[in-house]
């Protein structure tokens, strides 16, 4: 018990103080951490719908586009400040599942790839709607997150702290859902919907409730994004990397975990960059899906799983 | 309470239940017996919103049944469970009761559940997983523990001493009369065997091809040369 509260504090510790004492100079090391850390936001969107919605997405690039969009226009256009923009983005994001949500009657694989058309009907909107979105020229000089009590969050070490704080906060939130009655009538649905509803839960508005939690933190991460990298166009803001990164993350670190999908995504992209790039610097993609697939075959719940499953029997050992 | 009126459903053209009629009383314990195939489930997915008919309607207390979505139904009063045993996957027997408290009911009372467990037999499992750590009566009691926590006026029991050995099966009767008698529940049960029905019920309803043959007490039900026809399997006369 005493360990279980220790250690994820001690986690805490080390990304708030730790890693910007150990490299906050480093501007483009932090960069990659802000990076791997948006992957990570996205990843444990991703995840949530899927363990808790049971709904595989191959569409989030069209939360993350909306929301980066929304918060972009909003500061830019209407001068509206940069957080209050970030939570409208958010609310962007909302308001195109619910445009998406007729495909919450499909199943499967016929519910991930209506979803995938989905983002290509955002980026395809993003680029035509030219007089409200500024079409494929893009988006730029996008504001920098403000400085708050003195402290300039559009630095890297400020963005860090920003998309930190995002990302642990919508796995505190996915961690509640998940062992509240909601979530374990979530998790009974798959396999048992009928048996659910006939005690009263209603599966579809749950469904429907879980994607829209999934699309708001999106959003909020998209918002983000623009906010941090200050440019925009269609084809960046629904880029299918957007999509297909946070699924390789989630699925490395273990999708079934809530710290899983942050894990893989900070291992998967900080390697990649700062190792495979290294050696290979054109196509170590490749390299990164090699890795994914020794996992797989490895562990198929992911690493977390692995070092737990390693540590319990570590301790065992020693006992 | 229950009032079914020219229920009819039909699967590609093929009558699963025809114009059938159906009042049940505030505490009630009906049988509904029949031969395989005779429409029996049908009836309760009906009842329960699984299946909707391609005719009649269904009036529960005041409330049009048939415009009411599955999930709603329980919220109303009406419970079932399956013929085969359906625990919600992934949860402990304890956690099952509790999402259909909270779903079913709108409330979450610890104290009910412990007494649902109690009365079922099931304190001791409360905290196993509800799929691989049942034996089948203890699946049984379950389902029947999954439908009380919803706090229903009206329970479906399908088959649900089907499989129990000469022990188990008594002792769950047993439970079942309680329930009926203490708590006053209308119950409507799905059952083969005529001693169970003529024990239990004060009134048996045939359903053979979808239609109801006979509604009357189990004692002159089961010397119904049409009801004994139909299970024997002769259509003539």
């Amino acid at each position: 018990m005493r360990t279980n509260a220790v250690f994820p504090g001690l986690i805490v510790f080390v990304l708030y103080l730790a890693v910007p004492v150990a490299v906050g100079h480093i501007d483009y090391v932090m960069s990659l951490i802000i990076a791997a850390l948006t992957i990570g936001g996205i990843a444990v969107a991703w995840a949530l719908l899927g363990n808790l919605g049971g709904m595989v997405s191959f569409g989030h690039a069209a939360f993350f586009g909306v929301g980066s969009y929304v918060s972009a226009l909003l500061t830019l256009d209407a001068g509206w400040p940069v957080f209050a923009a970030m939570l409208a983005g958010g609310a962007g994001a909302v308001i195109a599942s619910v445009v998406t949500m007729p495909a919450l009657r499909l199943r499967g694989p016929y519910f991930a790839l209506a979803i995938l058309a989905f983002a290509h009907i955002f980026r395809i909107l993003a680029t035509e709607l030219e007089s409200i979105t500024h079409g494929a020229g893009g988006l730029l000089s996008i504001p920098v997150l403000p400085t708050v009590a003195g402290f300039d969050l559009g630095t890297k070490i400020g963005g860090y702290y920003v998309i930190l704080t995002i990302v642990l906060l919508a796995m505190a939130g996915y961690a509640w859902l998940r062992q509240s009655t909601m979530g374990l009538a979530l998790l009974a649905m798959h396999d048992t919907e009928d048996a659910t509803r006939i005690v009263g839960v209603p599966s579809t508005r749950l469904k429907a409730l879980m994607l829209v939690v999934s699309a708001f933190i999106t959003g909020v991460v998209g918002a983000f994004n623009a906010h941090q990298i200050n440019f925009l166009d269609p084809d960046y803001a629904f880029s299918g990397s957007w999509t297909v990164l946070p699924i390789v993350a989630a699925i490395f670190g273990g999708y079934r975990t809530i710290s899983g999908p942050l894990v893989g995504a900070l291992v998967i992209y900080l390697v990649d960059q700062l190792v495979f790039k290294e050696f290979l610097p054109h196509g170590h993609e490749i390299i990164l899906g090699a890795l994914l697939v020794a996992m797989i075959v490895l562990s198929p719940t992911g690493l977390v799983p692995l070092v737990m499953r390693m540590v319990t029997r570590g301790r065992h050992a020693q006992a | 309470m229950l009032k079914l009126d020219n229920i009819t459903v039909t699967f590609g053209g093929l009558a699963a239940l025809t114009d059938v009629n159906l009042n049940v009383d505030n505490g009630e314990f009906i049988g509904l017996v029949g031969p395989n195939g005779a429409g029996k489930t049908t009836l309760f997915n009906v009842i329960s919103g699984l299946v909707k008919p391609t005719g009649g309607s269904a009036r529960f207390d005041t409330t049009d049944l048939l415009r009411q979505p599955v999930h709603a139904r329980a919220r109303i009063g009406i419970a079932r469970t399956f013929q085969i045993p359906q625990p919600l996957h992934e949860l402990t027997v304890r956690q099952n009761l509790v999402v259909a408290q909270k779903f079913g009911t709108g409330r979450s009372d610890a104290r009910r559940i412990d007494e649902i467990l109690d009365f079922l037999g099931l304190s001791e499992k409360a905290e196993r997983n509800a799929v691989s750590d049942l034996a089948l009566t203890e699946h049984k009691a379950l389902e029947v523990g999954k439908a009380l926590a919803t706090d229903p006026k009206l329970l479906l029991l399908d088959e649900v001493l089907a499989g129990l050995e000469t022990t188990g099966k008594r002792r769950f009767m047993g439970t079942l009369e309680h329930l009926h008698e203490q708590a006053g529940l209308a119950i409507i049960i799905i059952e083969h065997d005529i001693e169970t029905i003529s024990t239990l019920c004060k009134r048996a309803v045939v359903l053979n091809f979808g239609k109801i043959i006979a509604d009357e007490t189990p004692e002159r039900i089961f010397q119904d040369p049409e009801v004994i026809r139909s299970y024997t399997g002769e259509h003539g006369a």
